[in-house]
């Protein structure tokens, strides 16, 4: 290879380097400052300009947190909930997207439209409802009942559908001519091979769920009943002011599982864009 | 030796009438009526889009037909679930279950029927043992050759000893010298050793020349022929089977048959073509009509100098093979035509030849329909 270009090359590379640093800066620089907060007095934290080394070093926050009686149910009440919901969608959702990719029944293309036109409707509009329901079913104030509205969901049943989609119908066609029904296949052929798929559908409801906060804080009532993130925040939500030093140092906390997940299975949320991106 | 055993009562006869099956606004086939006899290897050809692999698939059951009755044996299976038509399909892909061993795709249309394991387990190991695929039984599909797969699909198909086989372009997958092999192999498989009526789709024609008992020639989701290689080969019945079958392709000549002096003759518009006696009966109630004269290129002999009878043309290509070459050539610049010359014959481009065919080996076509005269 020639010098010159040889250089160019370089200062390439050099300039990839640069932007891929600088918005890596931008993006952890939330969770840094977090970081650092966590260990720092309110007072410090609270500072205009922003100090980035803690003076005085205090584990006070973390000491707060630990302090809590509840810390520990709130833990396991939030593992409870994005257990349910993780169970629930890899049940229904796999089942729901290998029916619209691989059963033909009548409507079948319509009921799909109908099924993804419900993401373009927000959150809020159903709440409401969803509150009704759930109150009907004496289920307020349950980590059962809130799980229950999300056992199954549109995005999972959409990345379940486009996986079975992707699977050559040739191996479904074999299946049926060595005598298996819809059912049969389903689970002898069809579950087994998604695995990826159904890892990425298992990661996503995972992190949803464990950082949920709208439908807890609706849903739920007693303090022994809340999750994470709402237990954080009405722990340490004063009548006039907030003290955000230890909802950090609980929020890192919480966010600790999410992070190990997404280190370890961060392949299968890779998988999950690309079948997602893949035929319709 | 893994052996079919069945009685007469159990005939496996496949007969396919009036069957239609439209895809839309497509008839993918078009009331076709085909028996495929007890034992015999029958092979669907076509070129791709013409209806043959959707005719295996109907008579598989993965398509049900808009018309038409389906027979095997002495069921009408119009109704029949594929799970109970008694079938095996051996598909282009192999369509192997990737996260089974080869052990577990072999065994898993056994598990299926509910054979009990120790039977399905004395089943998968002599079939496997019959296929030389024994020592593959531990091993995935992605860790198998091309060839190696095929043999797992074709052991999952023998193991449940269908009444039929049914196998989609099985070969195309394979490098030449694989298939080639394995067109023997399967052959005397199939045939000669289970002898198992079986049903063969292919675009090949070598493959179906080679394999078959008796070809069915499809065209546009018709059959166009059905009958023994040779007699798809020497009697065509149109156009279509002609230029289909044998390779290179029949020469084709269109031209007005015309009579002067008791003689015969195509007006090819360049030259004029003096037909045989031996046609005379038969073509003379087509004078003044069009049509379509075919010589294969194999019937075309080719010399350096005029010979009496021999008609002057142009090389425009050719295609050395080693053992022969195809010539292509022009009559008076117009379309081109093939022969097929002896390897040593020294020839260039652009070199005039002067060719004659073998009068004996002539076909007629009708023009308006593509029906064979003679």
């Amino acid at each position: 290879m020639r010098p010159s270009l040889k250089l160019t090359k370089m200062g390439w590379i050099a300039l990839t380097y640069f932007v891929l640093s600088l918005f890596a800066f931008i993006y952890l620089s939330p969770f840094i400052r977090s970081f650092v907060a966590s260990f720092m007095t309110w007072e410090q934290a609270s500072k205009y300009p922003p100090e980035w080394i803690p003076n005085p070093f205090t584990l006070e926050n973390y000491m707060k947190l630990f302090r809590l009686e509840l810390f520990p149910r709130w833990i396991f009440n939030t593992a409870l909930y994005a257990g349910l919901i993780v169970v629930g969608n890899i049940v229904f959702s796999s089942m729901a997207g290998y029916a619209f990719a691989r059963l033909k029944f009548p409507g079948r293309d319509a009921l799909f439209s109908a099924l993804l036109a419900l993401l373009m409707i927000p959150i809020f509009v159903t709440l409401v409802p969803n509150y009704i329901i759930i109150y009907r079913l004496g289920l307020i104030d349950n980590i059962v009942g809130l799980a229950l509205l999300s056992l199954a969901n549109v995005p999972s049943t959409f990345l379940m559908r486009q996986y079975f989609l992707s699977l050559p119908q040739e191996v479904f066609d074999a299946a049926r001519i060595d005598g298996c029904g819809p059912i049969k296949s389903f689970f002898y052929i069809g579950l087994p091979l998604a695995k990826p798929a159904l890892g990425a559908v298992a990661v996503y409801q995972f992190l949803g769920a464990w950082n949920a906060f709208l439908g807890p804080l609706v849903f739920l009532r007693s303090p022994e009943n809340f999750t994470l993130p709402v237990g954080l925040s009405f722990a340490f939500q004063r009548s006039m002011w907030t003290e955000y030093t230890p909802i950090i140092a609980g929020s890192l906390v919480a966010a600790a599982p999410t992070i190990v997940l997404f280190i370890a299975l961060n392949k299968y949320l890779i998988k999950g864009i690309v079948v997602q991106a893949g035929k319709g | 030796m893994f052996k079919q055993v069945k009685g007469d009562e159990n005939m496996a006869r496949v007969f396919l009438k009036n069957v239609v099956k439209k895809f839309g606004k497509v008839v993918a086939v078009n009331n076709v009526t085909l028996e495929v006899k007890d034992k015999e290897f029958m092979v669907l050809l076509g070129p791709s889009g013409c209806g043959k692999s959707t005719t295996l698939r109907l008579i598989a059951g993965l398509e049900t037909p808009d018309e038409g009755e389906i027979w095997i044996g002495n069921r009408l299976v119009n109704e029949i679930d594929p799970t109970k038509r008694n079938v095996a399909m051996v598909f282009q892909s192999y369509a192997l279950y990737p996260h089974m061993t080869v052990y577990r795709n072999i065994e898993f249309p056994l598990k299926m029927a509910r054979v009990p394991k120790e039977e399905r387990r004395r089943k998968v190991i002599e079939v496997a043992r019959f296929l030389g695929i024994e020592d593959l039984l531990n091993r995935y599909p992605k860790q198998l050759s091309g060839g190696q797969q095929q043999r797992v699909a074709l052991a999952r198909a023998i193991v449940r000893e269908p009444e039929v086989f049914l196998l989609d372009e099985p070969l195309s997958n394979l490098d030449a010298k694989l298939r080639v092999k394995m067109r023997f192999e399967l052959r005397r498989l199939l045939h000669d050793e289970l002898q198992t009526t079986t049903i063969y789709v292919t675009h090949d024609q070598v493959e179906a020349m080679t394999m078959a008992d008796r070809i069915a020639v499809m065209n546009a989701g018709k059959i166009m022929q059905v009958g023994s290689p040779i007699d798809v080969f020497e009697k065509p019945a149109n156009i279509f089977v002609a230029g289909f079958i044998g390779v290179p392709p029949m020469n084709f000549f269109e031209g007005t048959l015309i009579e002067k002096q008791n003689n015969l003759l195509l007006d090819l518009g360049s030259i004029l073509f003096r037909i045989p006696k031996t046609y005379y009966s038969t073509l003379h109630p087509h004078v003044g009509s069009e049509i379509v004269m075919g010589i294969r290129p194999q019937d075309i002999k080719v010399a350096l100098e005029p010979q009496e009878g021999s008609y002057e043309g142009k090389i425009v290509g050719y295609e050395p093979l080693g053992t022969e070459t195809y010539i292509h050539f022009t009559i008076n610049g117009i379309k081109e035509y093939v022969a097929v010359i002896p390897r040593g014959m020294r020839i260039s481009l652009k070199q005039k030849v002067y060719w004659k065919p073998n009068l004996q080996k002539l076909y007629f076509f009708r023009k308006s329909t593509g029906e064979a005269i003679y």
